[in-house]
C-alpha cells in the first residue's frame, strides 16, 4: 500500500480548525512503525502508527510475517489426519483447541460418532488449554503494562497443565492428540487424580491473580477506560470470543451452537460490566478472561467426575474418504470463534480447508479502539485483544 | 447498555475517532495534553480522589506487597537448574524419532510406509535386499531433523514398530548437513527403548 494513501484519509477527517482557537495548535502528523520485533507485539506484528504527538489518528496493521501457507499445505497431505499437527500450529498456545475444531468437523463430514470417553477427554483438553491460553494473555498483558510478577505467577501455573498435557499425549506445546474418531493416546491412570489436583491448586490462585494484578491500582488506571469497544462496532467488526463478550454481549458457541457434548455442563458465560470504567474497555477484556479460567476449572471438574471408561481409538476410521461435499463447522477457542471450511472431493486429502481464525478478524478491529489514545495505550489494547501471530498470518 | 459510548453505536463503525476519544475525555485525564484531537475535550480535567486513607499513607500498600514477596522465599523453588539438574521425561514423551536395533541390526524392512504418512516429508530411504529373515532392509535411511516436527505419525505407521520417538530432546547442530540424521545416528538398541516400547506396547 501506498503509505502516502494512508496519510491522506486521517488527514482529511480532521477539523480544520480547533473550535475558539483557530489554526495555531494545527500539528504535523507523523508516521511511525511499532514492530515487527517490538517486544509488545506478541510476535512479528506490524503497527503503522499515524501520531499526532501522542495522539493515534490511525493504526494500520501489517501481517503476514509468519505466512506458512498452512491452507495450501492442508491440500497436498496425504490424508485427513495429517493435517492435524499443522492445525496445532495456529493458535500454538492453545493447539488442543485449534485440533479439536478440525476433528469436530472431519466427523461430520465423515457423520461418525466417537466413543463417550473421547467426548469427555476432548472437552477437559480443550478447557485446560483455554486455561493455558488465558494465562499467557493475562501475563502477558500484565508485563506489557509493567508487571512483571503475575507473568511469573502465570507461567508457573501453565506449567503444571503442561505437565499433565506431556504425561497424556507426550508433547508440551504441539499435542497431535486428538484424532479424527478418536485420541492417539488413552490419559495414563492417575489422570483423573491429577486434573482434581490441578483445579484444588489453581482456584486460590486466581484469587491471588486478582489480589496481585486485576485490582491492582496502577493496572486499572492503566486498562480502564482505554481502547473502548462499544458493542455494536465489535458485532459489526465480527469480533468474537473474550473480546467480544468484553463489550457485553452474551455470545459463546459452547452454549449457542454446541459442538462435541457441551451441553451437559453448567457453565457461565462471563461478560465485561463496565466495573472499572466503560463497558467494552481492555479492563473488561481482561477480567472475562480471568472469569473464564475459572469457569473452565468448573467444566473440568464435572466433566472429569462423569469421565466414563472405554476405548479411545475404536472410533478411527481406517481410511478417511468422506463423501464429495463440503462443510463448516466452527468452536468457541480461547481466542473466539474457529472456524474451518473443509471441502471434500471424495478422495484421501481434503481439497481446500479454510480457516476462520479469531486472531486474524478481531485484529481487524484494533484500529477502531486506538483512534484517539494515547500511544503507550496501543500496546495496552493490542494486548487486551490477545492476537496469535500463528493464527493471524496461518 | 446505559453508557453513551454504547448507545450511539451503531455510527461508531463509521466514525470511530469521537467513539474512542469520548471516553478518553471522560474518565482519563492524562489523555488531554495541549495537543488538539477530535473528541478530546480541552476543559482542565479534575482528578477523582478515590484513594482510601490507608492507600494514600503508602506503608500498608507497601508492607502487603512485602508479605507476598517473603512468603514466595519459603515456598518450594519451581524452577530448575537446567544442565546441571537433568529432566527425565515420562515414557510418553515423543522426542526424537530412532530406528529401533535388535541384535545388531534394525527392525525396519524398508516399507515405505513411514515416509509416506509423515506430514512434514522428513523421511527419505532406499530399499535392498538381505539375506537375513526379513529379506529387506534400508540401504540408507535419512530422517532430516529440520523438517521433523515430532508428531509421532511415523512411529504410529510402522508395522514392524521399527521406528519410535526416543527420550532425546537435545538436538544440537552446527550446520545444515549435520541436521540430516543417517542411520549412524537414527539406530538406537532396544534396551535404551525399553520404557518406551512397553508404553507403546500397552497404549496401542
Ligand atoms: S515424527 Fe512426524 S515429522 Fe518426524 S519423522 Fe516422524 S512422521 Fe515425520
Ligand atoms: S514404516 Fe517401519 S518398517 Fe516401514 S520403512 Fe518405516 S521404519 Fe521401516
Amino acid at each position: 500500500m501506498d503509505p502516502r494513501a494512508i496519510t491522506a484519509e486521517p488527514q482529511a477527517r480532521r477539523p480544520d480548525t480547533v473550535p475558539g482557537l483557530g489554526r495555531s495548535l494545527d500539528s504535523q502528523e507523523m508516521v511511525i512503525n511499532m514492530g515487527p520485533q517490538h517486544p509488545s507485539t506478541h510476535g512479528v506484528l506490524r503497527l503503522e502508527l499515524v501520531v499526532d504527538g501522542e495522539i493515534v489518528v490511525d493504526v494500520i496493521p501489517h501481517i503476514g510475517y509468519l505466512h506458512r501457507c498452512f491452507e495450501k499445505h492442508c491440500e497436498h497431505m496425504t490424508s485427513y489426519q495429517q493435517v492435524i499437527p499443522y492445525a496445532d500450529r495456529l493458535d500454538y498456545v492453545a493447539a488442543m483447541s485449534n485440533e479439536l475444531g478440525y476433528v469436530v468437523g472431519v466427523e461430520r463430514l465423515l457423520g461418525i460418532k466417537v466413543p463417550e470417553r473421547v467426548e469427555y477427554i476432548r472437552v477437559i483438553m480443550a478447557e485446560f488449554s483455554r486455561i493455558v491460553s488465558h494465562l499467557i494473555a493475562i501475563g502477558t498483558y500484565g508485563m506489557d503494562i509493567g508487571a512483571f510478577t503475575p507473568f511469573l505467577y502465570c507461567m508457573r501455573d501453565r506449567e503444571h497443565v503442561l505437565d499433565i498435557f506431556e504425561r497424556t499425549c507426550g508433547a508440551r506445546l504441539l499435542y497431535n492428540y486428538m484424532w479424527v474418531g478418536g485420541l492417539s493416546h488413552d490419559v495414563p491412570p492417575d489422570f483423573q487424580e491429577s486434573v482434581r489436583r490441578f483445579c484444588r491448586y489453581f482456584k486460590p490462585n486466581v484469587k491471588e491473580l486478582n489480589d496481585l494484578l486485576s485490582y491492582n491500582k496502577i493496572f486499572v488506571e492503566r486498562t480502564a477506560n482505554v481502547g473502548v469497544l462499544p458493542a455494536a462496532v465489535a458485532v459489526n467488526y465480527a469480533v468474537s470470543g473474550p473480546a467480544l463478550r468484553g463489550s457485553g454481549v452474551h455470545w459463546d458457541l459452547r452454549r449457542d451452537d454446541p459442538y462435541s457434548i457441551y451441553d451437559r455442563f453448567e457453565f457461565d458465560i462471563p461478560v465485561g460490566l463496565g466495573l472499572k470504567g466503560t463497558v467494552g474497555d481492555c479492563w473488561d477484556r481482561y477480567m472475562v478472561r480471568v472469569h473464564e479460567m475459572e469457569q473452565s476449572v468448573r467444566i473440568i471438574e464435572q466433566a472429569v467426575e462423569q469421565l466414563p471408561p472405554g476405548d479411545v481409538q475404536s472410533a478411527i476410521p481406517k481410511r478417511i474418504r468422506p463423501n464429495a461435499g463440503e462443510l463448516y463447522a466452527r468452536t468457541e477457542t480461547p481466542k473466539g470463534e474457529l472456524g474451518y471450511y473443509i471441502v471434500s472431493d471424495g478422495t484421501a486429502s481434503p481439497f481446500r480447508v479454510k480457516v476462520k481464525a479469531p486472531s486474524f478478524v478481531n485484529l481487524s478491529a484494533l484500529p477502531a479502539m486506538c483512534r484517539g489514545a494515547m500511544i503507550s495505550d496501543v500496546v495496552a489494547i493490542l494486548g487486551s485483544i490477545d492476537i496469535v501471530l500463528g493464527e493471524v498470518d496461518r | 447498555m446505559t453508557n453513551p459510548a454504547t448507545e450511539s453505536a451503531p455510527d461508531g463503525a463509521r466514525e470511530p475517532i469521537k467513539q474512542a476519544a469520548a471516553p478518553t475525555a471522560a474518565g482519563k485525564p492524562a489523555a488531554t495534553g495541549s495537543t488538539p484531537t477530535p473528541g478530546v475535550s480541552l476543559a482542565p480535567q479534575v482528578r477523582r480522589k478515590d484513594l482510601t486513607f490507608l492507600q494514600r499513607i503508602y506503608i500498608p500498600e507497601i508492607v502487603k506487597g512485602m508479605v507476598l514477596t517473603i512468603k514466595q522465599v519459603f515456598r518450594p523453588k519451581f524452577t530448575r537448574q537446567y544442565p546441571e539438574e537433568r529432566w527425565d521425561p515420562p515414557p510418553s514423551f515423543r522426542g526424537r524419532p530412532v530406528l529401533v536395533e535388535e541384535n545388531g541390526v534394525e527392525r525396519c524392512v524398508a516399507c515405505g510406509l513411514c515416509a509416506r504418512v509423515c506430514p512434514a516429508l522428513a523421511i527419505e530411504m532406499q530399499a535392498a535386499e538381505t539375506p537375513l529373515e526379513k529379506e529387506r532392509y534400508p540401504e540408507r535411511f535419512e530422517i532430516n531433523m529440520l523438517r521433523c516436527i515430532f508428531c509421532g505419525f511415523c512411529e504410529e505407521a510402522c508395522p514392524e514398530e521399527a521406528i519410535v520417538m526416543s527420550d532425546e530432546y537435545e538436538l544440537v547442530f552446527r550446520n545444515t548437513e549435520d541436521a540430516i540424521y543417517g542411520k549412524d545416528k537414527l539406530l538406537m538398541s532396544t534396551d535404551r527403548l525399553k520404557t518406551r516400547l512397553e508404553f507403546l506396547r500397552k497404549a496401542r
